[in-house]
């Protein structure tokens, strides 16, 4: 499933999704199999096998999947930073169509 | 005599964070109240620990995020009353375990932290100061066989599905309807320290069921000032009662106002929820 709007901003306005540490995943997939929403894809053939393959359909502020990764190779995006950055968009999208 | 408290370790047989788990197990099973669980074993076969399981309460170590021993609780479905996770103390001790067992002054620092932790009984509490509303309302709608309820008023939510709902300074958090018939069955909750300061979108802990971990995504930025006690002995409160009895966490509010920009009032989370579920597989 994909929520296509985040508290009215368009998700894919939205910089949020897992960001994987080659460095330190170990390929367990735990987090593929956590996760409900489709964010990551296990490709066999490729290296390394784990991709983020739909960072819109991950869910703005979920951190879940990084708790069940054991090597810790799973970090996101500031929140605060996120958080503010959604607030501009719903501010300037408000101040547009006051304007109209 | 009859045993008050089980104690289920990892298994610890490879990693340094294992076997720091077995370590905490044999040492909180010399007294006579514990009875150690082999996981191997209650994976093989649970009717050995049945009796025991059914005097004593369930302490949970797991070495690493892994949680081996959490999900074998989760999947025979016996409740956990207690947890706690080698690696996250030693990281809150800025020490690195690495793969290699090493029996050294860094590894006894961690269980000696992982066994304070166990035997610290719940952080003293304050009275609650939250005023109960007499009777909520509800508005429901049906999906399949789902049936979801919301708050008409005085809820607010973010779209993470966790609720706040304030009375003057003070708040209760918890998750919705909708959260917990996704979970199914909860058997955990994980709560955030009391006096933990946080931000909206914080986490505050989480709650467990056979089938998945929910992170409680905070709706409001404030500081914790208590949690519900009453899920220690009945995290089934969270299914019965999502909105009422089983509420999370009691907070202390920074600015509600400023909360409310990214939050649905009780009638706009409905609509949205009621969207969210025609998308979704229940």
């Amino acid at each position: 499933m994909s929520e296509s709007t985040f508290m009215g901003v368009e998700r894919d306005q939205i910089d949020w999704s897992p960001r994987i540490d080659f460095t330190k995943c170990n390929d367990c997939m735990e987090c593929v199999k956590f996760c409900p929403h489709q964010v990551f894809e296990v490709d066999e053939n490729a290296k390394p096998k784990l991709k983020v393959k739909n960072p819109n359909n991950c869910v703005v502020f979920c951190r879940a999947c990084s708790k069940t990764c054991g090597p810790d190779a799973i970090t996101f995006p500031d929140k605060t930073e996120t958080t503010k950055m959604i607030k501009a968009i719903r501010k300037a999208e408000k101040e547009a169509s006051t304007d109209e | 005599m009859s045993k008050s408290i089980c104690v289920l370790p990892c298994n610890g047989l490879d990693k340094c964070a294992g076997d720091l788990s077995r370590r905490v197990a044999m040492q909180v099973a010399q007294s006579e109240e514990v009875e150690l669980i082999c996981p191997v074993l209650l994976n093989q076969n649970k009717s050995r620990y049945e009796k025991a399981l059914e005097a004593g309460d369930l302490t949970v170590i797991d070495g690493c995020n892994t949680r081996c021993a959490s999900k074998l609780a989760g999947a025979l479905e016996i409740p956990i009353k207690e947890k706690v996770n080698v690696s996250e103390v030693a990281k809150a001790l800025d020490i690195k375990l690495g793969v290699e067992i090493r029996e050294d002054q860094e590894t006894q620092a961690v269980v000696q932290a992982v066994l304070e932790k166990i035997n610290s009984s719940a952080a003293d509490q304050a009275e609650s100061e939250f005023i109960v509303p007499e009777a909520i309302e509800y508005n429901t709608f049906s999906h399949g066989k789902f049936i979801f309820k919301v708050p008409k008023a005085n809820y607010f939510f973010n779209e993470n599905d966790c609720w706040v709902t304030v009375s003057g300074n003070m708040a209760r958090i918890g998750v919705s309807d909708y959260v917990q018939q996704n979970l199914s069955d909860i058997l955990y909750v994980d709560p955030p320290e009391i006096g933990q300061e946080f931000e909206q979108f914080d986490d505050l802990g989480s709650i467990e069921s056979g089938k998945a971990v929910f992170e409680i995504i905070s709706p409001v930025t404030g500081t914790v000032v208590a949690v519900n006690m009453g899920l220690n002995d009945a995290p089934e409160l969270v299914n019965e009662s999502p909105y009422e009895k089983g509420w999370l966490v009691e907070v202390n509010l920074k600015d509600f106002e400023e909360d409310q920009d990214l939050l649905h009032d009780s009638q706009s989370y409905f609509e949205f929820l009621q969207r969210k579920v025609a998308e979704v597989d229940v």
